[in-house]
């Protein structure tokens, strides 16, 4: 049963990984055959398909499905006239005009055509037409609608797009001026990809999601086009349900519509945890960190040359088993493992050097012949686990140059005191050190970090600060240095869900904070209640959908009384790495139940900053 | 001795019974080595039949061109794929309706497209055999020559694996100097694949421009080389285990014959156990010596004649039990020496195969920074050249300069006594 269960639930990720892996071989499911003819293709992708196929699919991966090439649509590309190519595009209008132009010019063998989304039939018959005029019906051997719109970084996580994040980010949702139609565009992006998401997954969720936000456009677009594609029993992309996988899911999971209001002091919070430390004071982007390094530093006389910076970047993907095991880790605990890693990679290096010591004596010793007989043995071994070790090795060295890193900025900025700080003020405990003074401090953190904490501030309290002790703030936080539009906005806000927001934090009132796994954000304690099916003020008016139903739209009961045992989190408006790791550890002590997170953007505080000053501006 | 004589037989009567099945079965693959006679000249072989090497490599639906967009529409809707995926969805069908759609509204309009509606058939079948590319052709021959091989070694694999099989059944046996043959073959062939693989590395990037199309073809021709290798690595892993059976059959065959010795031995001492200075000469192992110099002292002083006899008895079984543990003693550790080494080499040889692969890895390396290193020194040369060029022409200025300033420091002169 729970074997079952668990195949039902393969990981999301596993699932995409599996639907490229198919499409990259002509559509025709891929095994795996170690004697297997080579094949060879050539693959052609936009930003979008890029994006989507970076974080799971590495160079060498493509390689041994068979890609020789992999080019962007919209670079030059030379005819290969002897080749099969598989395009992995978007629908969008310039990119169907590139691969008309393709086609005219003949530039390969044959042409398996796949879309990120649905395809309309307007713009199939344009590609026909093309076809056509260059009489190459037959070489476009097969047209498939993939329906992976979305972007896995984790086994549980997923977010929307990259390209056009600015469509769907915060801002965009939040801005006072946004049309009627923008909006609509807005929502159908983020819906449209909310689908793909769920043709994936091969599930028909429950959707729920708070009155009057962003979040309840979304459920309620969504909802019209589920029950759209179910209605059409024959062309449903869900049947698929009953047959394979289905037998397994009676329980369907539930979709947890957040709107990122609910809690905005999370994304500007401080953290402790290597993930989502790393996405905010580095340049972490799509499973992949950018390190500055300045080398030579200690070489060079002091001032004789400026620093030479040098890039490097690093994939952290779940192959990395210390990456794997770590990233929810507080910091401390992640530079100690960084260091034990580092001694057994040593200890097993001296094994290896000993060995040649061994090896070396041999020749003088007539006594050591007994001992011959395992050497040849133990070179073999350490032969065979030479390429082990240099992974290992490769893995160490990138990790203790993030974790320096990091450290780096933590020192620099103070986070510890931050982070420390902010859990006690978003707790309500008592605070040992004056606002004012960390504010005023000039060696802690840079104005953004102080604009940062004092938001929280300003949004964690139940009572607004009085005017005079706001323009004493305002007075610090200008002297540091800080930008105070996103005040602003965050004012404005304050005025419209002060309400909402003291209620949400009461709960949090009196929990002892220090160990961060013990306290939940907003949108875990959300979903826990809509999970377990509790009772809370904060979520008995959450709307309800079932696009299964046939009739009931406008209920707002729900029917199922069981508790879920899946859940996808779903945050409109931009996500982080702080809720994914609550929600993780938070779903460790329950046995059996599954969730995913997603958001239609992942952004850090500083970007998250950016899109409020620029909104504080207007 | 009966045995080895039992299994010649057999091995005759199995030559004569499998003559009949195996040699077709193995003839058409062995030519492969006729021809390896001038390297690479077997990637010019006639052109097989069917085409059946082409398709082999092209995918599924390309390979067999569609006539026409109506022949597909017939095909069954792979319903039962995505349906229990639940994924991507096939919508070639819609593609082949629109086409037919925008057919039938050209026709409506008029418009004249891709050599018109009634030459679009037509059109097709001359399209259909696209002139493919010599590279692609070529590569996918080799590919062939590739598959063959596996599947040859495949089919053996069992009999040749099989180092018992004379024992142990009665059908598909192979014999050592088959099985020598197959080795060598194999790797003939290997050879000769790995030499038109250079080959058509050496020529692939010839009269080519396009970086990307290099890029492309050095990517297909990586591909075809670890393909053969993956198949000689199958290779290497059945002779690995043959090696190693060979081995553990002569470690039995020692046992066995170790017992076939003890037993002739035993067989001599019991000619000659009645004589005691017969058995004395047996004593070329000191050990005996040693135990037998204090027994007929105790027999002479000690024990009556009569009895001397009833001792010997006793005497020989002691020296023949003495005798076995010396033989054990004095011959196994050479013995297991041996096997020890012949394992030892055996691992050596995979150390080896280790070694040779990164050498040749960094052979290309090597080589590589030679280039860069030959061009550096270039580079440097001409720097060098450049510098010496640049230091004479500023002596060259220098010198005009001076010329000037002492001309001028001259007309100076001349000026001032001019005037004066």
């Amino acid at each position: 049963m729970v074997g079952g269960k668990m195949a039902a639930t393969a990981s999301i990720r596993e699932r995409q990984t599996v639907a490229l892996k198919r499409m990259l071989n002509f559509n025709v499911p891929h095994v795996k055959n170690s004697t297997g003819e080579p094949v060879w293709k050539v693959l052609i992708y936009d930003r979008f398909g890029q994006d989507i196929i970076s974080p799971l699919l590495s160079v060498k991966e493509l390689r041994d499905m068979g890609i020789t090439l992999h080019l962007l649509l919209h670079s030059d590309r030379d005819p290969i006239p002897d080749v099969p190519a598989v395009y992995f595009v978007m629908p969008s209008e310039e990119n169907i005009d590139r691969m008309c132009q393709d086609l005219r010019n003949q530039l390969y063998e044959s042409y398996y055509l796949n879309f990120i989304s649905a395809i309309s039939r307007s713009k199939l018959e344009d590609i026909a037409n093309a076809a056509l005029a260059a009489s190459a019906v037959t070489q476009v051997a097969k047209v498939f609608d993939q329906y992976l719109n979305f972007i896995t970084l984790e086994d549980d996580m997923f977010v929307l797009c990259n390209q056009n994040k600015e469509l769907v980010s915060y801002r965009a949702i939040n801005r006072p001026d946004i049309t009627d139609t923008e909006m609509e565009t807005v929502m159908d992006t983020i819906v449209d990809s909310l689908f793909c998401f769920f043709v994936t997954l091969g599930a028909v969720p429950i959707i729920r999601c708070s009155k009057g936000t962003a979040a309840e456009m979304v459920a309620v677009k969504l909802d019209k086009k589920l029950r759209e594609n179910l209605r059409d029993a024959r062309n449903s992309l869900f049947t698929g349900d009953t047959l394979g996988a289905g037998q397994f899911s009676f329980q369907r999971p539930l979709l947890v519509l957040v709107d990122r209001n609910i809690d905005l002091a999370t994304p500007l919070h401080h953290t402790w945890t290597y993930q989502a430390l790393v996405h905010d004071v580095l340049d972490f982007h799509l499973n992949r960190v950018n390190l500055e390094e300045s080398s030579g530093v200690e070489n060079c006389p002091a001032g004789a040359r400026p620093k030479r910076k040098n890039k490097k970047s690093y994939d952290l993907t779940p192959v990395d088993k210390f990456w794997r095991k770590h990233k929810g880790s507080p910091f401390p605990e992640v530079a100690e493992s960084v260091q034990q890693e580092l001694e057994d990679y040593r200890a097993q290096e001296d094994e290896v050097k000993r060995l040649k010591s061994i090896m070396g004596l041999e020749g003088e010793d007539e006594g050591a012949i007994s001992m011959l007989s395992d050497n040849t043995a133990k070179l073999t071994s350490a032969v065979s686990s030479l390429p082990e070790l240099l992974e290992k090795k490769r893995l160490i060295d990138l990790h203790t140059n993030v974790a320096t890193a990091v450290l780096e900025h933590i020192k620099a900025r103070k986070l510890d005191v931050y982070f420390e700080y902010e859990e006690k003020i978003m707790s309500k405990t008592t605070l040992d050190k004056s606002l004012l003074d960390i504010i005023s401090d000039p060696d802690a953190g840079t104005p953004e970090d102080k604009m940062r904490l004092f938001l929280i501030y300003y949004i964690s309290t139940q009572q607004a600060p009085s005017e005079a002790d706001l323009e004493q703030y305002k007075k610090a936080l200008t002297d540091a240095g800080c930008n105070l539009n996103p005040l602003q906005y965050i004012k404005q806000w304050n005025l419209l869900s002060r309400v909402m927001n003291t209620g949400s934090q009461f709960v949090m009132e009196g929990v002892k904070n220090l160990v961060l796994k013990q306290q939940n954000l907003p949108v875990t304690r959300i979903l826990d209640n809509l999970m377990e099916m509790k009772s809370n003020p904060e979520t008995d008016d959450y709307r309800y959908f079932d696009p299964k139903m046939l009739r009931g739209n406008d209920s707002s009961i729900p029917r199922n009384k069981n508790p879920f045992q899946e859940a996808i989190v779903f945050v409109v408006g931009g996500g982080n790495y702080i809720e994914y790791q609550n929600l993780v550890d938070y779903i460790k002590g329950k046995q059996g139940k599954h969730i995913l997170y997603g958001c239609s953007e992942l952004f850090n505080a500083t970007q998250f900053m950016r899109q409020l000053s620029q909104l504080g501006q207007k | 001795m009966g045995r080895s004589s039992r299994g010649e037989e057999s091995v005759a009567a199995y030559e004569s019974r499998t003559a009949a099945v195996r040699r077709p079965r193995a003839e058409p693959f062995f030519p492969g080595c006729g021809l390896s006679a001038g390297p690479g000249t077997f990637l010019l072989p006639p052109p097989l039949p069917g085409g059946e090497v082409l398709s082999r490599n092209s995918p599924p639906a390309a390979g067999s061109a569609q006539l026409s967009p109506a022949a597909d529409v017939g095909r069954p809707a792979s319903v039962g794929l995505w349906g229990r995926v639940a994924m991507a969805v096939d919508i070639t069908l819609l593609f082949r309706a629109s086409v037919k759609t925008v057919k039938t509204r050209n026709k409506v309009l008029g418009v004249a497209v891709g050599g018109g509606v009634d030459g679009s058939r037509d059109e097709l079948f001359r399209r259909s055999p696209r002139p493919k590319g010599d590279f692609s052709s070529r590569a996918r021959e080799v590919i062939s020559h590739i598959g063959k091989l596996k599947d040859f070694l495949l089919e053996h694999r069992k009999d040749y694996i099989n180092a018992y099989s004379h024992i142990m059944s009665e059908y598909g046996r192979m014999t050592d100097t088959e099985r020598d043959q197959i080795d060598q073959d194999a790797q003939i062939f290997m050879r000769t694949c790995s030499e038109a693989i250079q080959q058509l590395r050496a020529e692939a990037h010839k009269e080519i421009h396009s970086q990307q199309v290099k890029e492309h073809r050095t990517a297909v021709l990586d591909f075809i080389e670890d393909y053969l290798k993956r198949v000689c690595k199958l290779y290497s892993e059945q002779r690995a285990i043959r090696v190693k059976r060979v081995v553990d059959k002569k470690r039995l065959a020692f046992v066995g014959g170790m017992k076939e010795i003890e037993a002739q031995y035993l067989k001599d001492i019991n000619d000659l156990s009645w004589n005691q200075n017969q058995v004395q000469r047996q004593e070329n192992v000191h050990l005996l010596r040693k135990f037998q110099r204090p027994l007929p002292k105790t027999q002479k002083r000690s024990l009556p004649p009569r009895s001397i006899q009833k001792k010997l008895w006793l005497k020989r079984d002691l020296n023949s039990e003495l005798w076995e543990t010396a033989e054990v003693k004095t011959s196994y550790p050479q013995r297991k020496y041996r096997w020890q080494i012949e394992g030892k080499v055996v691992e050596i040889s995979r150390l080896q195969e280790i070694f040779t692969e990164k050498v040749l890895q960094q052979e290309a390396e090597i080589d590589s920074i030679h280039q860069l290193v030959v061009g550096a020194t270039e580079n440097i040369k001409e720097g060098n050249e450049d510098i010496r060029e640049a230091i004479k022409n500023n002596a060259g200025f220098r010198v005009w300069i001076l010329f000037f300033l002492v001309m001028c420091s001259f007309s100076l002169l001349f000026l001032d006594w001019y005037d004066s």
